[in-house]
């Protein structure tokens, strides 16, 4: 195997608590709201980087969204990322997970040799968890999934992954190249490095590619490449506590509770 | 034959700690009264040993591995060195250098990454800074009105405990018509947790970022209610920003400027300027009180007069001294990053410091800092038995002008 | 416009559930699925199937009738056993592919969100996740979702028009399981299957179950502080009766030795996000309650009527915990005994 590339799909979302929605236009009010890199893929960063300090090679850092992504993706690379590019276009917009791990497939199948594809196994927006499975789809690889740790073997070409299920865990073993999706808090990312940072922060750091750049489908990609479409759009009720005491005997709060956790629960 | 002990000396490491503490170990003549005086020797066997860190920083050996991380920049050390070295500066270039390395202790990185996208240490939403002020009416800042920003702090805003020490200051200043508002939820973090753990860099990011922030909203006075913003307010932003800050002063001291100039008027029964009948009970017992000397504010910045003056002013309060007190008080064990760290039972300060507090038969503990009250308050609570309760400085004047301790 | 391998019109009017299974029995949110496909299907007037991949499983296609399957669509293959990405991704491919459903239904487990999301690629069509309600339109035939986002605060409906299978996946406990009826009948349909070894690509090597502590993907968190008094016991008690639930602490029970460090809950320590958390005899604060905050529902127990707790808790009882905790279990106990859980 030749040097080890690693390449870790980064979303950037919005700050949940702070997302309105427009009801009557049935979108979101994402103005004035503050962005983060959607914490799992900090985790999927993290793995990624710790394998390249165990085996060196490469780690590229790949999203898909407007350029206004561009400084959170930057952090990736003073955090140790070699390369970072964003697939941008307008005709990507509007893309549901079959249109997105098309494009993204576009997007890592123009990277070259790749061994190992990490996504955070959920997104803090949309949480629908599938991106790694369609991605591995899409690109034909082995997946390992929800993964707290990973090695690899670089003689057999195999990657190895402890998985972490209800109650216990799993060790799965999968061929290289594959898709790796990265448990939630299973690590704690590094802070940037400061002696990356203003190559990181630089204007040349990140490269842009559009529709065309990918040389994908234009049926496959954007509202076209979305089978499914957004019939209503509503705000949940606003989070805060209920602080609701619950009175009476012993008995008879014991009896409320109960039912309240089986009404939960069961 | 003789054993001889190799050392390595490392002159690379040795020139990033001589550049990052400006040579603050040079002078160190390793008499040990460091090590003497560092309250961990109260409550660890081994003591810390702070005369070996300074050596090891002279000559640029690395070996003080998790001890780096013990320190909470109390500088009691500094205080009884004869060579007034800058010991908490060489811990934290020692930090400094850890983190290029990646060696800092778990859980310090996910606080600084809580400060980049939240804009405080503790992973709250920032949109929330200024939730603790919503059933309140707080003055927002008005520079055309305003001679002074409250400078809130995140652990006042975010800590629930705490936030009762900023509705408390906030009633009290309201009712003597001091000039001041907040910030609301524009308020930027004054960067010390990110100094305290040793990242420089990031820490004078944060200062030119909040820098700016006070600059476009025309803030020209800072009022702290953490002796930790205050702190690097007045000492560490104007040698970054390479030039002047606006002024800062602590809330006490500003308590007392108000209380001198009789703009606070604390007799009793006495609200806003107003006689109100029922309060007025002649002087009720005395309430004894003994003060807990913030790090930040007392041996860091030798401001020991103005709490006691506040808490002086207060008809019925009677002051009581701790054994260890102002340039020799203890450490709640709060700094230096360490409200981000776990110590564990047994290693508290605050476990100690509480029973000094106790000893004094004073029913109250003041204090007159977020972390003290926090930990003070957690020693209070471990020990279980002691007749006393924490409270800060803010929140006993506001009791006591309501007249009602409850 | 992406198509999908066949559309509506060429779908039949069933709703197709995939059955996850482990060490010979059928997965709780399997059986749900098949209850909510029941009515569904039934006030559509179509049929019910449910799929069933692996070997030796047949005993498993009676529980799926029980359950309300009309038709059981049975895979068994040595190399279904264990289950692996890839192989079961080709064998229910094929099955869809011939069955073609107008619906298809997947529990939201870790494999069974694998699966879903690899086979909706592979059949080009779209994919509902952590569905929180369904319904199908009547004179549509279209499955409408119903999902949220951004932790919570958003809900959505979300439908697709021509492209089939509609899939959805559904977390455990969304929807309730029927009574078993085995009076019920199905047919069984086997599945085709040619399987290499060389198209699994994966090996488990290795699976355990039940050791260690973690309690940060704890469904149900069973917190005590001081209050409790050391009495973990009756936290345990309560936590034995409640699926995937923990025993939390706070830092004080833990330095005194009470409970093991692996089971402090709050800033120092794990950091939780529990269907339910009850804390009992914790006062609340700060550096506690970040490690719950994000708890879908909390309920504090607590002697102190000024206790912070109550400021973050959904339902607030005021009480001495050794006398109020042993009651629920009680409680809880006699009433899941009565409902035959």
């Amino acid at each position: 195997m030749s040097e080890l590339h690693s390449v870790v799909c980064v979303k950037v979302v919005p700050k949940s608590e702070e997302i309105r929605v427009d009801p009557e236009r049935m979108v979101l009010v994402r103005n004035d709201v503050r962005s983060e890199i959607n914490p799992p893929d900090m985790n999927a960063l993290e793995m990624a980087l710790s394998l390249k300090d165990r085996y060196g090679g490469l780690v590229s850092i790949l999203s898909m969204g407007p350029p206004s992504f561009v400084p959170f993706l930057q952090v990736g690379a003073a955090m140790g990322a070699d390369f970072v590019y964003l697939l941008s276009d307008r005709d990507f917009a509007g893309a549901d997970t079959l249109a997105t791990t098309y494009t993204l497939a576009k997007g890592i199948q123009k990277l070259g040799e790749v061994n190992l594809v990490f996504c955070g196994e959920e997104s803090a927006d949309g949480a629908t968890g599938q991106v790694p499975a369609g991605l591995a789809e899409w690109l034909d690889m082995g997946q390992l999934s929800m993964l707290s740790d990973i090695d690899i073997d670089e003689e057999n070409s195999s990657a190895r992954g402890r998985r972490e299920i209800g109650g216990g865990y799993e060790i799965v073993e999968v061929g290289m190249p594959c898709v790796v999706s990265v448990h939630t808090a299973c690590n704690e990312p590094r802070f940037m490095d400061y002696s990356r940072k203003s190559q990181a922060f630089d204007d040349e750091s990140v490269t842009i590619w559009n529709a065309d750049d990918t040389e994908a489908d234009p049926k496959l990609i954007g509202i076209r490449g979305s089978p499914t479409v957004v019939s209503g759009l509503a705000e949940a009720a606003v989070r805060e506590r209920r602080r609701e005491f619950i009175d009476g005997s012993p008995e008879e709060i014991a009896a409320q509770v109960s039912e309240i956790l089986r009404q939960i629960l069961f | 034959m003789v054993e001889t002990n190799h050392v390595q000396l490392d002159d690379e490491l040795w020139e990033r700690i001589n550049a990052l503490t400006d040579g603050a170990a040079a002078v160190c003549f390793q008499c040990g009264e460091c090590t003497a005086v560092c309250p961990w020797g109260l409550v660890r066997e081994g003591a810390l040993n702070v005369r070996s860190m300074m050596r090891q920083a002279q000559l640029g050996i690395k070996s003080w591995e998790d001890d780096l991380w013990l320190c909470s920049s109390c500088a009691q050390c500094e205080a009884y060195c004869p060579r007034a070295v800058d010991i908490a500066d060489v811990f934290r270039a020692l930090r400094g250098i850890s983190w290029q390395e990646r060696t800092v202790e778990p859980g310090l990185p996910s606080m600084l990454w809580s400060m980049y996208w939240n804009e405080n240490p503790w992973s709250q939403p920032p949109s929330q800074r200024f939730s603790w002020a919503k059933d309140l009416e707080v003055p927002i800042f008005d520079p055309q009105r305003h001679e002074a920003a409250l400078y809130v702090g995140c652990t006042a805003s975010y800590d629930r405990r705490v936030q009762r020490v900023a509705a408390a200051l906030v009633r009290v200043l309201g009712s003597c018509g001091a000039k001041f508002g907040c910030l609301g939820d524009r308020e930027p973090c004054c960067g010390e947790p990110v100094k305290s753990v040793g990242h420089n860099p990031y820490f004078e990011e944060v200062v030119h970022s909040s820098a700016r922030v006070f600059r476009e909203m025309g803030v020209q006075k800072l009022v702290t209610i953490s002796p930790h913003c205050y702190d690097v307010f007045k000492n560490d932003y104007p040698e970054v920003l390479g030039g002047g800050f606006i002024e800062t002063v602590h809330y006490t001291q500003y308590l007392s400027e108000l209380i001198h100039h009789g703009q606070l008027d604390l007799t009793p029964g006495v609200l806003n300027g107003e006689i109100k009948e029922g309060i007025g009970k002649q002087l009720r017992e005395m309430v004894e009180v003994t003060f807990q000397d913030p790090c930040y504010l007392g041996r860091s910045n030798g401001e020991y007069a103005a709490p006691r003056y506040v808490l002086g002013a207060l008809p019925g309060m009677v002051l009581l001294e701790m054994e260890d007190k102002e340039v020799d008080g203890l450490c709640c064990g709060g700094g230096g990053g360490r409200m981000w760290l776990e110590t564990p039972p047994g290693e508290r300060f605050a476990d100690l410091r509480v029973q000094q507090a106790a000893d004094t038969g004073a029913s109250i503990l003041a204090t007159a800092c977020p972390f003290c009250l926090v930990c003070l308050e957690d020693s209070l609570k471990a020990a279980g038995d002691l007749d006393m309760r924490v409270l800060d400085v803010a929140e006993i004047v506001w009791k006591s002008m309501e007249d009602n301790f409850e | 416009m992406v198509l999908s391998i066949y559309n509506a019109a060429s779908a039949a009017d069933t709703i197709w559930v995939y059955l996850e299974h482990d060490s010979g029995v059928l997965e709780g949110v399997s059986l749900e699925l098949l209850s909510k496909g029941r009515q569904l299907a039934d006030q559509m007037g179509w049929k019910l199937a449910g799929v069933l991949l692996g070997e030796d499983i047949d005993e498993l296609a009676d529980t799926a009738k029980a359950f309300g399957a009309d038709e059981i669509w049975l895979g068994m293959h040595p190399l279904l056993e264990p289950f692996t990405i890839k192989a079961y991704t080709k064998v229910l491919y094929e099955a869809v592919i011939q069955g073609k459903p107008s619906v298809l239904l997947i529990g939201a487990t870790p494999n069974g969100r694998d699966l879903a999301g690899r086979l909706a690629v592979r059949l080009r069509t779209g994919l509902n996740a952590d569905c929180t309600g369904l319904e199908i339109e009547r004179e549509s035939g279209v499955l409408v979702s119903e999902v949220s986002g951004f932790g919570g605060g958003v809900l959505a409906l979300i439908e697709m028009g021509l492209h089939r299978p509609q899939m959805a996946t559904v977390r455990p406990g969304v929807f309730e399981a029927l009574q078993a009826n085995n009076t019920r009948n199905g047919v069984v349909i086997e599945i085709p299957i040619s399987l290499e070894y060389e198209e699994i690509n994966t090996k488990v090597l290795e699976k355990v179950t039940g050791e260690g502590v973690d309690i940060s993907q704890a469904q149900v968190l069973l917190a005590g502080g001081r209050g409790v008094e050391g009495d973990f016991g009756m936290l345990t008690e309560l936590a034995d009766l409640l699926p995937g639930a923990e025993v939390g602490a706070t830092r004080p029970p833990v330095d005194e030795g009470f409970i093991e460090r692996d089971r402090q809950v709050g800033q120092t320590g794990v950091v939780c996000s529990p269907r339910v958390a009850v804390c009992c005899g914790i006062s609340g604060a700060f550096h506690f309650i970040v490690g719950v905050e994000k708890a879908d529902i909390v309920i504090a127990v607590n002697s102190d009527p000024e206790a912070e707790i109550f400021q973050h808790a959904d339902y607030c009882i005021l009480g001495d915990v050794s006398e109020i905790l042993p009651k629920i279990t009680a409680c809880l106990r006699t009433s899941m005994e009565a409902a035959g859980v």
